[in-house]
């Protein structure tokens, strides 16, 4: 009853709050009311709900005050009032883990648990519970176990909610109970059927078997609990998703069979789990859609929404089934529910036909500005979507982004639209003007920076090659004299951009860029003054190198390299191709569910894992006075296939003049430990193997590592392609599996892995070139080669693209990797650093009749990459 | 005390209420003796051992007790001193037939009596040498000896054998302490007023 009423002052504000002005030691103070006889219930429940309020809002309790406070509430026990009991049992919750010897209520506790007041009973085992540690939880098993088996509902569903909590920390015990739980799983309750099928699976969650076993048996029997429905349904798609087996398993026939369960609750888990099945084709979900599509003219709101917002997810990656439901999400349209109407919207906008867009667009404009910005992202996603689809509604979809645009709204939901007009625009040629000039018009009102220093960069990026350039100039200057120092620093970088690649411009950005030298803010003034005096030279190389294509090493391994140069100065001037290179990141190809997704910064974590290969390596002597690591390959190779005794997963590290193949290695057998091991490998090619370091020892399970070192070839430095065969040699002893302890006695064993390969990817690095043809002209054609191949065996232009970007590992420049459609022709650029750290740019112009026929051009500053290059592809 | 409350007391309808502390080392049957005393349709068939306290209630003739049964095993004992402040009589019980452990009894029964919150207080302490039944179960006298039970000079005691799964000698233990506890309250009563 006090609950109740605290409950309600607070939401009618804080003005009528009884609590609200609570002094933690004035209500200790108050506690010691606890130890006056006799007891006054009223009184002592009232002082508990302050305590258990000030705990609540957050305040701190001392040990000492703590476990005074809690001894004093444990002669409360004393009393029989019922409501007192209860408030007893949520301060013994409660203060579980802030009073000391909170263990001395167990006896009360087990008394009130077995005792005759049922209503004092399921609360006794769940406080019971939270203050039984794993040490003491024996003591109290046998009570457990009884509650579980339980008559009174409460009290069973009290028990097993409490174990599958102490399932946690005491696995071993709680597994002991699970005949009592089974024998509750039979229960006619619902509740205490769902919470002991909860605790069954939870005991037995590790063990695939046990679990398909537990399905089969629940489903043979029928349950009479929607909930244990429910609950046996998402298990039963997880161990699905985990065989990711075919349609045909029991389990999925079981779902199946769900869709016809008199429960509304039951029939839509059913269905929701089918759509969530990973590769679930249209046959499959038929029946899942048909069962939603009546749920969409259900009275019942919650179901019209869940029904809606499941078609919306499936719309994303089946479009063509939702389709059947169109009618009755045109219905949903004008729900007075903006949710469901929103989601409805945005479904049929990715189900319906092109002609229906105008109209749906007008509809949910009408009210775009009543739904919460979290519902707008999900229309932007939409539009998004749509854009891919249909690309020649683009005008209409996006003045409609811009409307939006305009319109108030949070970061996220701004961030979307921003993300969604760039992709049209990198996707849609046609539309480049129209959107950077309204992008322009939202630079000129914008709060966040990060949008602001990203339109900034695309501006200068996409503006100079359109046909009027001058015009997006007074925007970016505006930003210079109006904004602060960020958005300053990155409208002078995009201003020096327009400078290096338009003649005509240049004098004027010189002028501005020499106002821009003045600025009181150190960044935007050494950039100014970095590129004025860049553009003045009027060289082109230079342009290129320093303006428009950026540093490609990785800046945290450049920020060492320095320090380390500082610390240890020397006369030869600071080599920045001693510098690791910036791995960029593999750009997942857009796919049509996920439009938008989170900005993933992959380039961190990649840029980290190849210092931590570069520290591994500079512990092992032998590889001192290698130089810096060039080049890690990404992925690990495995030499093994993953269920033999022995794994073995190599990773390729290349150097200038060296490679270095280091070997993970683990050994799956538990009776042997292996010793000193070393991978031996032949050559096929002029490579030579200089010294092997051995993994000392490789016990059951733990992995270890184990180096071979070779010198790349001299004589004919072009064949860098090579196939290595490997074996692996090492000292076998046996040991016992359960002790760990090995004999004394070893034999020598070999065992054979497979070829590993090593490929000209493996030399070169990735390196991103913003502007491809200022690059080009940087390099110059002193070292020039072409050549032409054909390509019989491959058939259209964009597998030969992945083929060849994927065979040399270097990275597609300005979309190049995009091939457009009913074309024959398509040019290829590619732009890496061969090892070494000389530039190495390719450009490859296919041609499609039959066959593909590739002229390929490649230049460097050095005559090696060159022959590398054309040797490899010959 | 409410109008009610006395009206009820001088009628003799409602018993006046007493807190009794239930002491003594572990298995030496105070939970068995507790559970003994109360009304036989209340009683538990079966006793294990105490963890932490167990509040029980029980009448004798013109009293109603209200025992805290406390877990005599080590590791509880420190807990005892959270009850002494309320405690209106102690009740130590002694497993007569366990000579080993006396020595223990004794130590705990001393620390008892140093406490700062019983030293000065005119407590009654009822001991029990329980488990008489027992074939090598020391007699009461020397139970008192080994306890040095004559040194408790300020306060009022009394030792009786005791047999907690009969029940003999439990009814002539209570009636003391009925007695003892109605004259200190008395006392306390004078010297109030």
């Amino acid at each position: 009853m006090l609950k109740k009423f605290d409950k309600k002052d607070e939401e009618s504000g804080g003005g009528s709050n009884p609590f609200q002005h609570l002094e933690k030691s004035a209500v200790l103070q108050e506690a010691r009311v606890f130890n006056e006889t006799p007891i006054n219930p009223r009184k002592c429940a009232h002082i508990l709900t302050k305590i258990l309020y000030l705990i609540n809002q957050g305040e701190h309790l001392g040990t000492t005050e703590a476990t005074e406070a809690f001894f004093a509430m444990t002669k409360l026990f004393q009393s029989n009032d019922p409501t007192l009991r209860r408030m007893c049992y949520l301060t013994i919750k409660e203060m579980s883990c802030i009073a000391e010897d909170v263990i001395i209520v167990t006896s009360s506790l087990t008394k009130d648990m077995t005792g005759k007041e049922d209503n004092y009973r399921g609360p006794a085992v769940r406080a019971l519970c939270q203050i039984t540690d794993s040490t003491m939880l024996q003591a109290i098993e046998r009570y457990m176990k009884q509650a579980i088996v339980d008559k009174v509902p409460s009290v069973s569903s009290s028990a097993l909610v409490s174990s599958l909590h102490l399932l946690k920390c005491s696995f071993d015990v709680v597994k002991r109970w699970v005949n009592e739980a089974q024998e509750a799983a039979s229960s006619d309750n619902i509740m205490v059927q769902y919470h002991a099928l909860g605790l069954l699976y939870h005991v037995r969650k590790n063990d695939r078997l046990a679990v398909s076993k537990m399905i089969s048996k629940f489903t043979r029997h029928g349950l009479k609990s929607p909930f244990a429905y429910c609950m046996i349904i998402r298990v039963a798609s997880k161990q699905l998703e985990e065989e990711d087996g075919s349609r045909d398993s029991p389990l999925f026939d079981f779902i199946e069979s769900c869709l016809r369960n008199k429960h509304e609750m039951v029939v839509y888990e059913a269905a929701s789990a089918i759509v969530n099945l990973p590769g679930c084709g249209a046959k499959e979900l038929a029946p899942a859609v048909s069962v939603l599509q009546l749920f969409c003219s259900s009275p019942k709101a919650a179901l019209r929404y869940a029904a809606v917002r499941t078609l919306n997810k499936v719309a994303m990656k089946h479009p063509s089934a939702v389709t059947a439901c169109n009618l009755d999400l045109e219905n949903l349209v004008t729900d007075s529910n903006r949710s469901i109407a929103t989601l409805a919207i945005t479904t049929l906008l990715k189900t319906g036909s092109e002609s229906s867009i105008d109209r749906l667009m007008k509809q949910i404009s009408s009210f775009m500005s009543e739904i919460s910005d979290e519902f707008k992202v999900v229309v932007v996603q939409a539009i998004s979507a749509l854009c891919q689809k249909y690309p020649r509604k683009h005008t209409i979809l996006m003045n409609f982004l811009f409307t939006m645009l305009r319109e108030e709204g949070g970061f996220e939901y701004k961030r979307a639209i921003v993300d969604c007009i760039i992709s049209i625009i990198e996707e849609n040629s046609e539309s480049k003007e129209t959107g950077l000039s309204h992008l322009c018009e939202f630079i000129e009102d914008c709060e966040f920076t990060v949008l602001a220093t990203r339109i900034l960069h695309l501006l200068g990026q996409e503006g100079p090659k359109t046909n009027n350039p001058s015009k997006y100039i007074r925007f970016i200057y505006n930003r210079v004299v109006l904004e602060h120092e960020e958005v300053r620093a990155g409208a002078v970088s995009a201003l020096a951009k327009f400078g290096a690649q338009n003649e005509e411009m240049l004098p004027s950005i010189l002028v501005l860029l020499k106002r821009c030298v003045m600025d009181d803010d150190n960044e935007v003034r050494d950039r100014a003054t970095f590129y004025l005096n860049v553009l003045e030279q009027k060289q082109k190389a230079l342009n290129a190198g320093y303006i428009l294509n950026g540093l490609t090493v990785s800046i945290p391994g450049l920020e060492r390299a320095l320090q380390q140069y500082t610390l240890e100065p020397s006369e030869k001037p600071f080599d920045l191709k001693s510098v690791p290179l910036a791995t960029t990141p593999v750009v997942e190809q857009r796919t049509e569910s996920t439009p938008i997704t989170a900005v993933k910064q992959p380039e961190k974590v990649a840029a980290t894992r190849q210092e931590i290969f570069q520290e591994q390596l500079a512990a092992v002597p032998e590889f001192h006075g290698l130089g810096p690591l060039f080049k890690s390959s990404p992925e690990p190779v495995a030499l093994t296939e993953s269920e033999t005794e022995y794994v073995i997963r190599c990773t390729k590290h290349t150097f200038t003049d060296h490679m270095v193949f280091q070997f993970d290695c683990t050994n799956t057998l538990n009776d042997q430990t292996l010793e000193n091991i070393t991978v031996q490998m032949e050559p096929t090619e002029s490579y030579e193997v200089l010294c092997y370091v051995p993994a000392r020892s490789l016990p059951y399970n733990q992995p270890g590592t184990c180096y071979t070192l070779v010198a790349l070839p001299k004589e004919d430095p072009t064949a860098v392609a090579c196939t290595f065969s490997c074996m692996m040699k090492f000292t076998v002893k046996d040991c016992d599996p359960t002790t760990g302890e090995t004999d004394d006695e070893g034999y020598e064993d070999e065992y054979v892995l497979e070829d590993l390969e090593v490929t000209v990817a493996d030399h070169i690095q990735k390196v991103m070139k913003l502007n491809f043809e200022a690059a080009w002209d940087e390099v110059g054609d002193e070292f020039e080669k072409e050549e032409t191949f054909t390509l019989s065996t491959i058939k259209t232009l964009e597998e030969a693209v992945g083929n060849i970007v994927k065979f040399l590992g270097m990275h597609p420049c300005e979309r190049s990797d995009k091939v457009p459609d009913n074309k024959n022709t398509h040019t290829l650029l590619l732009a890496g650093v061969f090892r070494g750290g000389h530039d190495i740019l390719v450009r490859s112009r296919l041609l499609l009749l039959d066959t593909v026929t590739m002229q390929v051009t490649a230049r460097s500053s050095e005559e090696l990459p060159v022959d590398v290059i054309l040797a490899s592809v010959g | 005390m409410g109008l009610l409350d006395k009206l009820s007391c001088l009628l003799g309808l409602k018993k006046k209420e007493v807190h009794v502390l239930c002491l003594g080392l572990d298995n030496s049957g105070k939970t068995t003796i507790i559970n003994k005393l109360k009304p036989s349709n209340a009683q538990a068939q079966d006793i294990v051992p105490t963890i932490g306290f167990s509040i029980e209630k029980f009448k004798s003739s013109s009293l109603s007790f209200t025992v805290f049964d406390m877990s005599g095993q080590g590791r509880y004992r420190n807990l005892w001193e959270h009850y002494y402040k309320e405690g209106q009589a102690i009740i130590f019980v002694i497993d007569s037939s366990d000579r080993l452990r006396m020595v223990v009894a004794k130590e705990e029964l001393d620390t008892l009596l140093n406490h700062p919150d019983i030293k000065h207080r005119r407590i009654p302490i009822l001991f029990f040498a329980n488990k008489m039944d027992l074939r090598d179960a020391v007699t009461s006298v020397k139970v008192s000896q080994l306890l040095c039970l004559e040194n408790i000079k300020d306060k009022p005691w009394h030792i009786c054998a005791s047999d907690a799964i009969k029940g003999e000698g439990l009814q002539e233990g209570v009636d003391w302490l009925q007695e003892k506890t109605i004259q200190s309250n008395s006392g306390c009563e004078d010297m109030k007023r």
